[in-house]
């Protein structure tokens, strides 16, 4: 009498989309997705690799800093009715200096402690952001709905992509570049790795591995705002939504390694692709699927791909 | 002497009152009710209108409120205990179903409370409900639609909402009604409805949800193309929604809570997508801030609710109060705060019924209580507890579930639509799309 038949998921068919959608463009548009998602996650997960890589320490606040950026961007947009584009050197801006303040005021002074109360130390910043931001913005789900970029497509052959994810995707790419060459080609750059491979020698070398420390904090803050102002543009804003991204993050700075850029940057692509493709056939195992990469990296090469 | 001997009489009669008539000894007493909700996390703005939703009854319980034509209204406490007032003690499961079977434990033995209400997530009410059975306390559950939490055979849980059994129901009475023309539009063709599509969290509520589905569908006659159950609370939702339009299904159907509702809709728009119908399992498709956050592109959605802002039309009642409450928080009463102030509501009839905080007592009020349709604010016939479908343990066999319409939104209204005699505008179809 009846016909289930699912097209998908675990249980039933062989056939895993309807077949009068040529396999070959879904599967390029659904590539295309991935990596468009997973420039997104590198550009989040970049900050945090920073901060481990020169410091060896876990900022479990990192989700709390995207998503002041993802609330600068919608005050911007919601309330002085600027463009969200006008909201990404603001978040720069104030992703810095929440990062130098965390570092001189927090982390600088927990340094003194065991490895435990650092660890207490971030996860407390963390509640602390995410409660005053519940307080200032209540906990309602908001979106930008305004702007020259949000909500408009762009189509191309079969396919239509958001705009905003196509912007996002390409800054995240301009920024993994500026920030690489800033590590590997200038003065700078070398001081921060030096700090990184042993603040000790560093500092016998003239480093400030203070300053060091805390430009580490400051670029993390950055670029992790800078994401948030990015994905506000198709993303819904709240005060709880750093967890989610967070929790991608450190399964992205695992697998690409520790401290790496190129690593963070290849690493989150494939996560974007484990993710969108992963969902194309059983999309309730999607994570399973992300957090199975990040345990075999962690057991089989625990340093990442590219970690130092 | 003799004055002591009058005094010792006097207290001796008094005493033998508070015999006779317990209900003085409660005079003016308080009544601890433990209210689990998500108060916190991703569900937050729904478990603060939910926490809304029951403070407002309590208030109405506490004290008199003339121009109400129902009998809490004119209490001014419990009547029977004395007017003792209700008051809620109210804990954050954060949708974990661990943490809220600790609050429930915490409320029972610590701020010692003579029962339970809540937990929105039928996860929670699981396992919350779990130790008020054990500790022999009520459980009165008025907002979680999982039909597993009244197939376990117990004593102290009693469930005031209708379950997923009747909203599926529900759904395929209507779409089977839209073949017949029945929406105060022309008939349309089956063909032109299915298949269906479906997307749900991958929750026990979610899964429930599909799992009807798939049932009703087997059972009338309906194809469906796609049964998604994707992570909830997702970062992405690109694939699941490309999946649902590649499947040309022109009804969508989902079971998503705010966030994810949201994504979906964006991406939606994102994607192009034209679907026909779109139907949200109530959660998050009847909270303030899915139309407040997507504004006009709701127009068109149909959701599975239990209450409408228009249902003042039907029960004057029904429309005061909703007046009372927007007053207080700004925004209209939803299908699940209404049904948060009925549980509070049920919570008081049972308390008049039973004379006494005594669990005994209480449970054998609950298992004969009987509210008539005119004291509630929803569509219902009435709260009777009884075994309506095959496994049932004191569910309400009286409640049913309406389908709303957003229609003229940013500044709209949502619009009942099933059941059709109840009808308040004609129904849009198809649903816009975003070409």
């Amino acid at each position: 009498m009846s016909s289930i038949v699912h097209k998908g998921g675990l249980c039933c068919s062989s056939v895993l989309y309807p077949q009068n959608e040529p396999e070959m463009e879904l599967a390029v548009e659904l590539i295309i997705y991935g990596i468009l998602m997973g420039l997104v996650f590198a550009l989040i997960a970049l900050g945090l690799s920073l901060i481990f890589g020169v410091m060896n320490i876990v900022n479990f606040a990192h989700g709390e800093f995207l998503m002041v950026g993802m609330y600068i961007a919608f005050v911007l947009a919601s309330y002085l009715h600027l463009d969200p584009l006008f909201s990404l050197p603001v978040a720069a801006l104030a992703g810095y200096l929440l990062g130098m303040m965390s570092y001189y005021l927090l982390i600088h002074h927990i340094l003194r402690g065991p490895m435990v109360a650092q660890l207490f130390g971030t996860f407390g910043l963390m509640l602390f952001l995410r409660y005053l931001a519940m307080f200032i913005f209540t906990p309602d789900v908001r979106t930008i709905r305004q702007g020259i970029l949000v909500g408009k497509t762009l189509s191309f052959a079969w396919m239509t992509f958001d705009i905003s994810k196509i912007m996002a995707a390409g800054l995240s790419f301009l920024l993994f570049a500026l920030v690489y060459i800033m590590i590997n080609r200038t003065k700078l750059g070398r001081a921060l790795r030096a700090t990184s491979l042993d603040a000790e020698a560093a500092r016998y070398m003239g480093i400030d591995t203070k300053k060091m420390n805390a430009l580490a904090w400051g670029i993390g803050g950055a670029t992790v705002a800078i994401s948030g102002a990015l994905l506000a543009h198709f993303y819904y804003v709240t005060p709880t939504v750093g967890m989610l991204f967070t929790l991608i993050a450190f399964a992205t700075v695992a697998l690409g390694g520790f401290g790496s850029v190129s690593g963070a940057f290849l690493a989150g692509i494939i996560i974007g692709l484990i993710m969108v493709l992963s969902g194309q056939f059983v999309s309730e195992l999607k994570f399973t699927f992300i957090y199975l990469a990040f345990f075999l990296t962690v057991v089989f090469r625990p340093r990442g791909l590219f970690g130092w | 002497m003799k004055i002591r001997k009058i005094a010792m009489l006097v207290f001796l009669i008094f005493l033998s009152l508070m015999i006779i008539n317990p209900a003085q000894s409660f005079a003016q007493k308080e009544i601890k009710i433990g209210v689990i909700l998500p108060l916190s996390g991703s569900l937050a703005p729904i478990g603060k209108s939910l926490k809304e939703g029951a403070e407002l009854a309590a208030e109405i319980v506490n004290s008199k409120h003339p121009d109400l034509k129902i009998s809490i209204a004119k209490w001014e406490g419990i009547p029977n205990l004395g007017g003792a007032k209700l008051k809620l003690i109210f804990a954050d499961h954060r949708a974990d179903p661990g943490w809220g079977a600790d609050q429930a434990k915490r409320l029972i033995e610590d701020e010692k409370v003579i029962g339970l209400l809540g937990c929105y997530n039928s996860a929670v009410t699981k396992t919350a409900s779990v130790e008020a059975e054990r500790a022999g306390l009520p459980f009165i559950n008025p907002d979680s639609t999982s039909p597993a939490l009244t197939k376990r055979d117990m004593k102290w849980f009693w469930r005031v909402t209708p379950h997923e059994t009747w909203f599926t129901a529900d759904l395929f009475n209507f779409l089977d009604g839209l073949t017949k023309g029945k929406a105060g539009i022309k008939g349309i063709s089956k063909k032109n409805l299915e298949p269906l599509a479906v997307a749900v969290e991958n929750s026990e509520w979610g899964a429930a949800s599909l799992a009807e589905i798939e049932k009703f569908a087997k059972e009338r006659g309906w194809k469906i193309a796609e049964g998604i159950k994707y992570p909830k609370d997702a970062a992405d939702l690109t694939s699941e929604t490309r999946r649902m339009i590649t499947s040309k299904a022109p009804t969508f159907l989902f079971a998503s809570y705010l966030s994810d509702a949201v994504l979906f809709f964006k991406t939606m728009k994102e994607m192009k997508a034209s679907p026909s119908l779109i139907w949200g399992q109530d959660a998050g498709f009847v909270e303030a801030d899915f139309y407040k956050t997507l504004g006009a592109d709701v127009n068109g959605v149909l959701t599975r609710d239990l209450f409408s802002a228009e249902m003042g039309k039907a029960k004057p009642v029904a429309g005061k109060l909703n007046e009372m409450y927007k007053k207080m928080t700004g925004y209209d009463f939803s299908g699940s705060s209404a049904r948060d102030f009925v549980g509070v509501q049920v919570w008081a009839h049972a308390l008049n019924e039973a004379k006494s905080t005594d669990p005994k007592a209480l449970q054998a009020a609950l298992n004969k209580l009987h509210i008539p349709a005119k004291e509630l604010i929803m569509p219902w016939k009435g709260v009777k507890f009884g075994s309506p479908f095959p496994g049932d343990t004191n569910q309400n066999e009286l409640g049913s579930g309406v389908i709303n319409q957003y229609q003229g939104y940013p500044d709209g209204k949502l619009h009942i639509v099933y059941p059709f005699e109840f009808a308040t505008s004609k129904m849009i179809y198809p649903f816009p799309g975003y070409k």
